[in-house]
């Protein structure tokens, strides 16, 4: 039998944690690939070599639209091929519909279904290609890698939550600022990722996925008076038909040729009156036609199959293009070619962050030298990011002038090969390049020199692409697998202990308390639910919705165990009545009737906590009481916030007087409570109604001061406390008999001082729980005043439950309820498993100066108010539940007795937790090409790992505060007994 | 002589006219007020209540065209109005101390458990987070009345108001013979089954039989009747062990 000692114990607990976050640490960073990006937009220097810093730093924003387009087309050196761009995106379309498999045509009645388009590739006229799209294969972060040619990672999403303006370099952007003007027709995405760039628009939402029809005609219905301006550059037109007809029936629905069909005829009017105008007033027009993924059979996308990731890129309007049917529908590309493609075509600068490859068909009508010229560009902006990628990338360091002269001395400078590699591939282009310069005077062997350079500009060019498009989309496996070996260990590490603690210290002191190995404690109805919860949560991790609607499962869970509770009690009830059972105080039995009260109350405020915010995603547009309130006005809900902080204030403070001491720290600590609760609610009258009041001086000088009383009154509590508090020794006259009955046996109170360790404890934990409330009432919006007195309550009455519940020994079962009260409240507080929930306002009450760190503290304790409190309360649960019968006077020692005082409170959040986190981690990875992989189960994961940070803060604070209380009051009890 | 006293007793009550080829035998030799029930009589029992559950639903779909999913709170209605004068009449006819008890007042003790156990029942549901509003306020009427039927209102015309009775049921799950099996069975079922059948709720089907207490009120006729089925197993395993062991 393993033997626990106090040190062993703490250490294997460190141990656990410190595994954990190092198997968390690399997990998220295999999950979430840190995107190498580079902020602001390219301008005129991404037409020189990245290699010299001698680019004078022009200030382009000061140009006018027009002297910048000149700008940019004398530096580029290749004239504008197109004057106007339409960009057709046909949502969902898989490239195999149009361009078939492996070289095959598609099947007869998809040929049937484009006639049209069908004809342009045999005849030569467009080219297509099988463009690979990155995962996730859904719209916005598609449409962000057409534009800008990079691959998003999820993180600069998350931690944009409160834009989806896309705020990275992208082609739209460029061309607005060199003055074209942008019509954009169709879904509404574009609008939210481009406010302000389109002259015109039509936007259509994609919400009503059942309908095929009208969103498309809805796109449509402007597009022959589109085609009749001349005033704009570049239309989108954006069709989410084929995407809805695919989520209805797949791929081979009965709606899919007809819808085709009309894609067909769109390309056809576009097709011919495109023909007119260039005929007419010789402005040259350039359709693309894309789709932004593909679809699964069942016309499901998301993931990274094949059938997803197959999207379509069709070029038409290239001029003087020969070539055949086979030819025309075998090439391959990637999504992210588009961005620098349409960048070089229409002499903007390439996206500062893509990492595509110019599609080279596009360039086949420019003269040799601007081909060359254009895979230079492209070469550059792709080496400025590997820079950034590869900060040793050898290639900088080479002056700008020469280039012949340091063939060799690249591979001696460079360790790693892949730096070595990229360096030496874009050595050779570019040599090559600069030696066809020279020698295209004097037209002696321009043809095959001509060939190797773009040969070695694309070999340079693809391998970087690859190179750079692996670092933001490979998951690396290793990592992963690591990651979650870790996890699993330090889980299995904190399990065992937990479960060792039991057997060896919980189960044989009852086992001696109970005396009768018959009413030795069966793990009854009530234990195995809190148990079983566990397993509840972990299934429903798995489905998107219950996700969503995760505050459901902790309420209904919850409150079914409250009726469990009261089932239970009822046990008891006659089961004291008719037994007459061995019972060892017969004190207790009075007690028994006590719970009534308490069951209730938890019961009716955990449904008024419930039914505060409706929460979640799908039904949040149901009614609750926050919104009810706050419909019916701003004095109601002042005056309910008013009194739940009066009655939070007084509740405290009438529990800090039932301690009855006297003396002068305790009348201090009482005192700066009382002046820091009047203090809160003079910030709750005068400040906190109107917004414009809250950020002047009064405000934030109030809320500093409110901080620092609270912070010294409970700082100055907890150490101050074990230090003053008069020692009793050997009487028993405890003054907390009201509270909780000491049952401590003479013998252990001569050895150690626990009625007094107990009595510090209770007061730590009170001053902890006043700083918090006091804290929340601040910092919370007016509306969550009163959820912060339930949960209070709840809090209160399951601890007075449970203290009142004799001789129990379940302590894991208790502080398991305590949890997932705790996560219970947390979504009773207005949380949710979305990133956009989170109290941004509150995040800034008291800070004078702009801080992300302090106001990311802040947000921190205004999300994770209740897990906080409830982990802060178990101090008080420690100082009032019963366990120091636990402690056999003869064996006890001074570790024995701190294990079973702290042991379980602080291991079992910990262990739980680390049981969520994991399987959720695994979830996560399960899920990884899901649909919502992006927006519901990546938040959550983010989530967790902030309720395991909340949860290591918190059991890190009770268990330091009760080793510290414990550690003061023996070496003044050794002291007292010394100096006798 | 029980049969009798039966028959004199309650003329209404629907097993003790009857000619029952195996109740009258199994009365006759079972001294026990407990073990009154014969497992023909359990069958019967049961089989009339989930009838009368299946009749509910045929009276809604073909007498007034409407169903669970459309009209919630008129199907349960009629559902618990057509079960509960069999469910009041059947059970009190395995009274306990029926010598003492008239089944008259089985009866009435029975019809009036109905509205208790109903306040019990919405309690219970609102406690787990039913809608409160007044706009479900017929559902949960409702449907708390028709769970009041499957848990409660057997164990009142059964028992009364013995606590020692209702403790063991309720509060032990420890049923003890077959008329505890009957009463005990089916109301768990049906309260299991009701728990279970909360959990579709929140998810985003957007399926009309989602909203409350559609599913939970399938969730708790699927328990009950699966109760059902569980207690006449037990009731005909417990029979045959007692003859076997008479013999």
């Amino acid at each position: 039998m393993l033997q626990f000692t106090c040190t062993k114990l703490v250490l294997f607990t460190v141990a656990g944690v410190i595994v954990q976050i190092i198997g968390l640490s690399l997990f998220v960073f295999g999950f979430f690939p840190v995107k190498p990006s580079l902020s602001g937009a390219s301008g005129p220097e991404s037409f020189y070599e990245p290699i010299c810093d001698i680019v004078e730093n022009r200030n382009v924003t000061t140009l006018h639209p027009e002297q910048l387009k000149h700008l940019y087309q004398e530096l580029s050196g290749i004239p504008p091929s197109f004057d106007r761009l339409i960009l057709m995106v046909i949502d969902g379309l898989p490239a195999e519909f149009i361009l078939g498999k492996d070289g095959q045509p598609p099947s007869k009645k998809l040929m049937e279904a484009m006639p049209f388009t069908q004809s342009l590739l045999a005849s030569g006229l467009a080219i297509g290609y099988h463009a690979k799209a990155a995962p996730p294969t859904v719209t916005m972060p598609r449409l962000k890698a057409m534009v800008s040619g990079a691959i998003g990672g999820f993180l600069d999403v998350a931690f944009n939550f409160n834009t989806q303006a896309l705020l990275d370099d992208n082609i739209l952007e460029q061309f607005f600022r060199i003055g074209r003007k942008m019509v954009m027709l169709g879904d509404e995405t574009w609008l939210k990722l481009f406010p302000g760039l389109f002259t015109r628009h039509d936007g259509v939402s994609s919400f009503f996925v059942k309908d095929t029809v009208q969103v498309d005609q809805n796109v449509s219905r402007h597009l022959g008076y589109e085609l009749s301006k001349d005033d704009w550059n570049l239309l989108i037109l954006h069709y989410l038909g084929v995407d809805h007809v695919g989520h209805i029936g797949g791929r081979s629905s009965v709606l899919m040729p007809s819808k085709l069909m009309e894609m067909d005829e769109v390309v056809k009017m576009i097709h011919s009156r495109t023909m007119e105008t260039q005929e007419n007033n010789q402005q040259r027009t350039l359709l693309m036609v894309v789709s932004d993924h593909g679809m699964t059979e069942n016309g499901n996308h998301g993931g990274s199959s094949y059938e997803e990731t197959d999207s379509l890129v069709l070029v038409i309007g290239l001029r003087n293009h020969a070539s055949d049917y086979a030819s025309a529908i075998q090439n391959t590309a990637h999504q992210v070619d588009i961005a620098p493609t349409l960048a070089l075509l229409f002499g903007v600068p390439i996206p500062k962050n893509n990492v595509g490859v110019l599609i080279s068909e596009a360039f086949d009508a420019l003269k040799d030298d601007q081909q060359l010229r254009a895979l230079e560009l492209n070469s550059w902006q792709l080496l400025r990011l590997l820079q950034e990628e590869l900060p040793g990338l050898p290639c900088q360091k080479f002056p700008c002038d020469g280039f012949s002269n340091h063939q060799g001395s690249c591979t001696n400078e460079c360790d790693h090969s892949i730096e070595r590699k990229l360096c030496s591939l874009y050595k050779n282009a570019a040599d090559l390049h600069s030696s066809w310069k020279s020698k295209k005077g004097s037209q002696s062997s321009s043809g095959k020199d001509y060939s190797y350079t773009v040969a070695a500009y694309y070999k340079f060019l693809k391998s970087a692409s690859e190179w750079l498009s692996c670092r933001t989309t490979e998951k690396p496996v290793s990592l992963l697998a690591a990651g979650v070996v870790t996890m699993f260990i330090s889980c299995m590490i904190l399990l065992s202990l937990i479960f060792g603690l039991v057997r060896d210290v919980y189960l044989p002191a009852n086992r001696q308390i109970s005396n009768s190995t018959d009413s030795r404690e069966r793990w009854s109805l009530v234990d195995k639910f809190v148990l079983g919860v566990v397993l509840i949560l972990i299934i429903s991790m798995g489905s998107s919705s219950m996700v969503e609607e995760e505050h459901y499962i902790w309420h209904f869970v919850l409150s079914t165990y409250y009726l469990l509770l009261l089932r239970k009690s009822a046990q008891s009830l006659t089961t004291i009545g008719t037994q007459n059972s061995f019972s060892l105080f017969k004190g207790e039995k009075g007690k028994n009737y006590l719970w009534l009260p308490f069951v209730i109350m938890l019961l009716i405020s955990g449904r008024i906590l419930r039914g505060w915010h409706q929460g979640g995603v799908n039904w949040t547009s149901l009614p609750d009481i926050s919104t009810w309130l706050e419909q019916s006005g701003s004095d109601l809900v002042k005056l309910v916030q008013l009194i739940s902080a009066i009655l939070v204030i007084s509740l405290g403070l009438f529990a800090l007087l039932l301690l009855g001491s006297k003396g002068k720290l305790f009348m201090m600590v009482k005192f700066s409570f009382l002046i820091s609760g009047l203090l809160v609610l003079l910030h709750i009258l005068k400040y906190q109604d109107d917004t414009l009041a809250s950020s002047n001086f009064g405000a934030t000088f109030l809320a500093q001061a409110i901080y620092a009383i609270l912070g010294t009154a409970t700082l100055g509590t907890v150490v101050a406390l074990p230090w003053v508090i008069p020692l009793v020794i050997s009487t028993m006259s405890s003054n907390l008999k009201i509270l909780s009955p000491s049952l401590v046996s003479v013998g252990i109170q001569d050895k150690f001082p626990v009625v007094e360790l107990r009595d510090t404890l209770y007061m730590s934990g009170w001053a902890y729980v006043i700083f918090w409330c006091l804290l929340q009432l601040l910092l919370q919006q007016p509306i969550n005043s009163t959820p912060i007195l339930l949960l209070l309550l709840q809090i209160l009455a399951s601890i007075l439950y449970y203290s009142s519940d004799g001789m129990c020994y379940k302590e894991l079962v208790e502080v398991a309820a305590l949890y997932y009260l705790g996560m219970a409240g947390h979504f009773a507080l207005g949380n949710s498993n979305t990133l956009a929930t989170i109290d941004v306002a509150g995040a800034f009450i008291g800070i004078s100066s702009h801080s992300t760190l302090l106001s990311g503290i802040l947000m921190f304790i205004i999300t994770y108010a209740s897990p906080m409190f409830v982990l802060l309360s178990l101090l008080l649960y420690i100082s009032m539940k019963t366990t120091s019968y636990l402690v056999i006077p003869e064996k006890a020692d001074s570790g024995n007795l701190l294990i079973k005082l702290l042991g379980l409170p602080c291991l079992v959040p910990l262990g739980l937790n680390s049981i969520l986190l994991t399987a959720y981690t695994v979830v996560l990875l399960l899920m990884r090409n899901h649909l919502f992989v992006w927006s519901v189960f990546s938040p959550k994961y983010l989530y967790v790992c902030a309720t395991t940070v909340c949860n290591y803060i918190g059991v890190c604070i009770v268990a330091s505060t009760g080793i510290y209380t414990y550690l003061v009051l023996t070496i003044r009890q050794r002291r007292q007994v010394a100096i006798k | 002589m029980r049969d009798q006293i039966d028959k004199q007793s309650n003329p209404f009550c629907p097993l003790s006219t009857g000619g029952w080829s195996g109740g009258g035998k199994h009365n006759m030799r079972k001294k026990s007020p407990q073990s009154t029930v014969s497992a023909s009589q359990a069958f019967f029992t049961h089989l009339s209540c989930g009838l009368a559950l299946a009749a509910g639903f045929w009276v809604s779909h073909n007498v007034y065209s409407i169903n669970l999913v459309s009209h919630p709170d008129h199907t349960l209605f009629l559902i618990w109005v057509i079960q509960c004068p069999l469910v009041v009449l059947f059970y009190s006819c395995f009274r306990k101390n029926p010598e003492k008890c008239l089944y008259l007042k089985a009866v009435a003790r029975g019809l009036l458990g109905l509205p208790l156990g109903a306040l019990l029942n919405a309690l219970g549901a609102l406690a787990l987070g039913a809608p409160v509003g007044i706009q479900y306020l017929k559902r949960t009427i409702n449907w708390s009345l028709m769970m009041s039927l499957f848990t409660v209102v057997p164990a009142t015309s059964v028992y009364g108001s013995s606590w020692t009775d209702w403790h063991r049921i309720f509060a032990q799950t420890k049923p003890n013979g077959a008329l505890d099996y009957m009463v005990c069975l089916p109301a768990h079922g049906a309260l299991i089954g009701a728990w279970f059948g909360a959990w579709p709720m929140p998810l985003d089907w957007e399926r009309p039989w989602q909203e409350w207490p559609v599913c939970v009120s399938y969730g708790a006729m699927v328990g009950y009747a699966v109760g059902m089925v569980g207690s006449f197993a037990l009731v005909l395993a417990q029979g045959k062990q007692k003859y076997r062991k008479a013999e």
